[in-house]
């Protein structure tokens, strides 16, 4: 009779048990993958690759210390698409061009996508529902030897394909 | 004193009940890691990256085995099971499912192709 009793005791134990794996797992499982970081960093080095090779600003983007890149041109300029299977746009980068001798002062700048996602990039990356950041900044030198410093700030939203 | 056996029936049928309880669970675990949803989601966003990550003019092979075993499984040609319209990719592996995943990249993914497990993306300028 003892021995029965505990026989119903460990199939309690199991019962409970194995419905926290299953409730565990499933949470696990049904959450999507995240894959924005990773996404915002490529992005994030395409449009560093866009703006300077090897070490200098590409020829394309800047002549005769001017900048050939602006709003209307950056996507066509650095090959992006910022379309996606979402109604609204989810990304925006912004560039920041400082000269090496005023690391202060911005003296070029340009942004692409919705401006809206930015605000997300001063809040607590702890909660996941937000869009994720992603900034480098790195020297790079003109044609004639001039030092300059691009900051690039990506955001990536695509909360629904990536959060539940 | 000749002892009863009811005791190692009744031992058996609780280890005989515990082997089947914790292989439900096993299963369960398994069918859970591998499910259609789960692969169409992961392979879906694998290739968006993979082709954000590209330059024009390299070629992409990429495995997909797994896709391949479930989409003969649910009768999809794997010649079907990667699409790529405009700037997004989908992926099928079942009749009444399959997954979108938008790359920014900007340049022409073309008409992905099998080769026997693996699938071939050729990368050119749009």
């Amino acid at each position: 009779m003892t021995d029965k009793i505990i026989s119903v005791y460990w199939f309690a134990i199991l019962i409970i048990v194995a419905g926290g794996i299953i409730a565990m797992v499933s949470l696990f499982y049904n959450s999507p993958y995240d894959v924005r970081e990773v996404e915002a960093g490529i992005l994030t080095n395409k449009i560093g690759d866009c703006f300077s090779d090897v070490g200098y600003l590409r020829q394309e983007v800047f002549d005769n210390a001017n900048f050939l890149i602006n709003e209307d041109n950056f996507l066509e300029k650095c090959d992006l698409n910022f379309n996606s299977t979402e109604n609204e746009l989810q990304y925006f980068s912004q560039v920041n061009v400082f000269r090496g001798s005023d690391l202060g002062n911005s003296f070029f700048e340009v942004v692409q996508g919705n401006k809206n996602l930015k605000a997300d990039c001063s809040i607590s990356k702890d909660y996941g529902k937000i869009s994720k950041c992603f900034e480098k900044s790195f020297f790079t030198l003109d044609k004639s030897g001039n030092l300059y410093l691009i900051k690039i700030l990506s955001v990536i939203d695509k909360s629904e394909k990536n959060v539940k | 004193m000749k002892k009863r056996g009811t005791i190692l029936v009744e031992n058996i049928i609780f280890i005989i009940l515990n082997l089947l309880f914790l292989s439900i669970l096993a299963l369960f675990l398994v069918k859970q890691g591998s499910g259609i949803i789960l692969l169409e989601e992961s392979y879906a966003k694998q290739v968006a990256l993979l082709i954000d990550s590209a330059e024009p003019g390299m070629t992409l092979k990429i495995n997909m085995d797994k896709a391949k075993k479930i989409s003969d499984e649910n009768g999809i040609d794997f010649g079907d099971v990667v699409k790529v319209n405009e700037n997004i990719v989908t992926v099928k592996l079942s009749k009444d499912s399959s997954y979108s995943y938008a790359f920014f990249n900007n340049v022409e993914a073309g008409t992905p192709y099998p080769d026997k497990e693996f699938y071939i993306l050729k990368i050119d300028t749009k």
